[in-house]
C-alpha cells in the first residue's frame, strides 16, 4: 500500500534509494532484504493491474532509472455511462453467485460508483443470468486461463483411473451449469476438454503467466461445439399420440393430424442413436415411422427393456455410446 | 485469489469511497463491500498505517471519536488517492464475462445497450485486455418472440396467458400469470410467475413456454413466501419418488449427472455394475429415464417402476408388429 502512494504521489521519477528512505519497512530492511521485497511488491502491483513506469527525470544525463505510476495510466477514467448502460452494469455486477468473482464484482462496482456512476438496476426488465462456480477447482483454473499459465491437475473420468494431466489452458466454457476447460493438452500433444468437477486434486499452475500463445488458427469454436448436441442434419417421421410428447412437439416442423388419436409428425435430429433414445423413452406414445435406421434402434431398445433384470447382459448394447460428455 | 490481495484491492478502492461519503456509517459501507463491519474496521487500522510518508498529515487517519462513539467514518489525508483507481484484470473479466452472458441472454432490442455499457467498460479495465474472452457461457436459446412477449409483460405490469409444456408429466396446459421477473440459470431461461392455476409462484422454462400473450389484466401483487432461486428447481424430500437401479458401464453418466447415490458396486460378466439409487420428480419422470438407457439400466426396485418400463416397452412395440 506504501508504495502505491509513494509512487502515486510523485510526479518526478524516484530512485530505488529515495523509495528506500521513505517507507520504514524498506528502510529498516537489509540491502538485499529490501531489493527482495521491492522486487516482490513490484510484482504484486503489477498483479493488481498497476502500471509502474520506470524512467529517467533527465533525459540528457543517464542518471540512475527511477519509478512512478502514472496517475492517468492509473486513475478510472470517466466512463460517462447511460442511466440505462449503469444500470445494466449493475445488473452484470450481481451476475456471479459465491465465488471470488462474485467480490471482485462488488468492488468493481463500488469503484464505479465512487467514480460518478449512478447504479439503479431496479426497473430494468431484462433476463437476469446467474453463474455459479461450485468446482472447487473454479478459481484456480480462471487465473491460470486468464493469465496463461500452464496447469497440472489430476482428472478422474467416471470408469477410469484417475490421471496426472498437463495443460495450457485456451479456453473455460459454462454449459447447462457445468464448467469445461480447453486447451493443449501436454500429454497427447492434442486440444482436449476436461470437466471441471473431475479434477480431483489442487489446479497446480506450472509457469509463468503469458508461458504460452493461443495459436491463431485454434479452432475453439469447434471445441466449444464438441460439448453441445450437434445441429440437426436429417429428418424424421413420426407418429405422436395427440397431447403427448410435448418436447418433439416443439422441435417439429410439420404437425397433420391422422385422425386416430395420432399426428404425423416431421422432426429434425442429428444423433440417430440418442433420437431412438428419446423416442423410446415416449412408450407407446410415439411411433418412429422412418428412417429405417432410426425405427429399428427404437425397436431394439424397447426389447432391450423387456429383458428381465440378470439376463441378457451380452450382445449388442443399443446405449452404447449414450451421452458421454466431453474426454 | 488469496485474502491478502481482496483485503489490499478492497482498502484500495476504500479509500476514495470513504472521501466521498464523508461521515458514512460502518455498516453501510460494509454492505455495499458485502462484507460484515468487523471486516471494514480491520481495513481501517490498516490504513492508519498507510500514506504518503511517515509524519502527521502523510498517514491516512480517522476521526477516532467519531468512529467509536457513533460508527461513522470521516477520512483524512487521503488525498493522494481521490480517485478509484482502473479496474483490475480480473475485476473487469468477471464484469465483462457477467456483461457478455447478459448480453446472451438478453432480447435483440437490449442489444445495443449492453454493446455500449462493454465498449466503455473496456476501456476502464488495466492491464491485459481480452482476459475475459478466453471465458464463455453457453445460454440456451430461446424464442426471440417469445422473450419479447414477457419481457413487455414484465414492463406493462399486465398478466401473460402462456401455453407450457411439462416435459416429466408430458401434458400442455394454458395458464394465466402474473409475471415478476425473468432469469437465466445452468444456461436456461425461466420465467418467474404466480400462477393463477396453481395458486402459487412457480418457475417456468422458457423454452417450453409454447404460446405467449400479452393480457389486459393488470397483473396483481399476491402474498407468497420468498423462495430462493434454487428451491424452485428439483430438490430431494423424505416424499420424492426414487427408485433403484442397475447401471451398466455405458449408463454410468447417470450417477454424475443425476446425482445418484451410488449403494454397490460389482463385476458381472466382465463389466463394472453399480446399483445406485435415483430420485425423480414422478414414476413417469423415471420410466422414462430408464426406457431411454434399455439395456444398460435396468429397475431393480420398486416392482411398480418396472413393470410400468415393461408395459410401455411392450405396448410401444405392439405398434411396431405386423407392419
Amino acid at each position: 500500500m506504501n508504495l502505491i502512494f509513494t509512487l502515486l504521489s510523485t510526479r518526478q521519477f524516484l530512485s530505488k534509494e529515495q523509495i528506500r528512505q521513505s517507507i520504514a519497512d524498506y528502510r529498516d530492511s537489509t540491502q538485499a532484504a529490501f531489493e527482495r521485497k521491492f522486487e516482490r511488491d513490484k510484482e504484486e502491483l503489477r498483479e493488481l493491474g498497476i502500471t509502474v513506469e520506470m524512467g529517467s527525470n533527465d533525459k540528457f544525463f543517464e542518471d540512475e532509472p527511477g519509478y512512478r505510476i502514472p496517475r492517468d495510466q492509473a486513475e478510472l477514467p470517466e466512463l460517462d455511462l447511460t442511466r440505462e448502460e449503469a444500470a445494466v452494469v449493475g445488473l452484470a455486477a450481481q451476475v456471479w453467485e459465491h465465488s471470488s468473482l462474485a467480490g471482485e464484482s462488488t468492488t468493481a462496482l463500488v469503484k464505479l460508483k465512487t467514480a460518478g456512476v449512478q447504479v439503479d438496476p431496479e426497473g430494468l426488465r431484462m433476463a437476469e443470468p446467474r453463474i455459479a462456480t461450485t468446482e472447487p477447482a473454479f478459481e484456480s483454473m480462471w487465473e491460470a486461463t486468464t493469465r496463461r499459465v500452464p496447469v497440472t491437475f489430476t482428472y478422474e473420468a467416471p470408469g477410469r483411473d484417475a490421471m496426472l494431466r498437463h495443460l495450457q489452458p485456451w479456453r473455460m466454457i459454462s454449459w447447462r451449469g457445468r464448467w469445461y476447460v480447453g486447451g493443449h493438452d501436454l500429454d497427447r500433444g492434442a486440444t482436449r476438454v476436461f470437466r471441471l468437477s473431475r479434477i480431483t486434486d489442487d489446479v497446480v499452475h506450472d509457469g509463468r503467466p503469458g508461458s504460452y500463445e493461443i495459436p491463431a488458427d485454434a479452432d475453439v469454436a469447434s471445441l466449444a461445439r464438441s460439448l453441445f448436441p450437434a445441429e440437426p442434419d436429417r429428418s424424421a417421421v413420426l407418429l405422436l399420440r395427440t397431447g403427448r410428447a410435448q418436447s418433439l412437439r416443439r422441435t417439429a416442423t410439420t404437425v397433420v393430424p391422422e385422425g386416430d388419436g395420432f399426428d404425423r409428425v416431421e422432426v429434425p435430429y442429428s444423433s440417430t442413436r440418442d433420437f431412438a433414445s428419446e423416442i423410446a423413452s415416449y412408450g407407446p406414445d410415439v411411433v418412429a415411422v422412418e428412417p429405417a435406421e432410426l425405427r429399428d434402434l427404437v425397436v431394439q431398445r424397447l426389447e432391450a427393456a423387456l429383458v428381465p433384470l440378470h439376463r441378457g447382459t451380452t450382445g449388442q448394447d443399443p446405449a452404447a455410446t449414450a451421452e458421454g460428455a466431453a474426454s | 485469489m488469496n485474502r491478502t490481495r481482496a483485503q489490499v484491492l478492497r482498502m484500495l478502492a476504500l479509500v476514495p469511497y470513504l472521501q466521498d461519503h464523508d461521515g458514512i456509517p460502518v455498516d453501510r459501507v460494509a454492505q455495499e463491500f458485502g462484507v460484515r463491519p468487523k471486516q471494514i474496521e480491520e481495513d481501517l487500522r490498516l490504513l492508519m498505517f498507510t500514506g504518503v510518508g511517515e509524519f502527521p498529515g502523510e498517514l491516512i487517519d480517522f476521526d477516532l471519536t467519531a468512529l467509536e462513539d457513533d460508527g461513522i467514518i470521516s477520512i483524512r489525508d487521503a488525498e493522494v488517492l481521490s480517485r478509484p483507481l482502473r479496474l483490475t484484470t480480473n475485476e473487469g473479466a468477471a464484469l465483462i464475462v457477467a456483461l457478455r452472458t447478459l448480453r446472451a441472454a438478453a432480447g435483440e432490442t437490449q442489444l445495443p445497450v449492453i454493446d455500449a455499457a462493454l465498449a466503455k467498460l473496456e476501456t476502464a479495465v488495466n492491464g491485459a485486455p481480452g482476459a475475459g474472452a478466453a471465458v464463455d457461457v453457453h445460454v440456451g436459446q430461446v424464442d426471440s418472440g417469445t422473450l419479447r412477449t414477457l419481457t413487455q409483460g414484465l414492463e406493462s405490469g399486465r398478466r401473460l396467458e402462456i401455453e407450457y409444456a411439462t416435459a416429466s408429466r408430458d401434458d400442455h396446459t394454458t395458464r394465466q400469470v402474473d409475471p415478476r421477473r425473468l432469469f437465466v440459470e445452468q444456461g436456461q431461461h425461466y420465467l418467474e410467475a404466480w400462477c393463477l392455476l396453481a395458486e402459487d409462484l412457480r418457475f417456468f422454462r422458457v423454452d417450453r413456454i409454447t404460446a405467449a400473450r400479452v393480457t389486459d389484466h393488470w397483473a396483481e401483487q399476491h402474498e407468497s413466501t420468498p423462495r430462493s432461486v434454487s428451491d424452485g428447481f428439483f430438490t430431494v424430500g423424505p416424499e420424492t419418488p426414487s427408485a433403484v437401479l442397475e447401471l451398466r458401464p455405458h449408463a454410468h453418466w447417470i450417477v454424475e449427472y443425476y446425482e445418484a447415490e451410488v449403494l454397490e458396486t460389482f463385476e458381472r460378466d466382465d463389466e463394472q455394475v453399480l446399483r445406485v439409487q435415483v430420485h425423480g420428480s414422478d414414476e413417469s419422470w423415471l420410466r422414462r429415464l430408464v426406457l431411454r438407457n434399455a439395456g444398460a439400466a435396468r429397475v431393480v426396485e420398486p416392482a411398480s417402476l418396472a413393470q410400468a418400463v415393461r408395459d410401455a416397452a411392450a405396448s410401444g412395440l405392439a405398434a411396431y408388429s405386423g407392419q
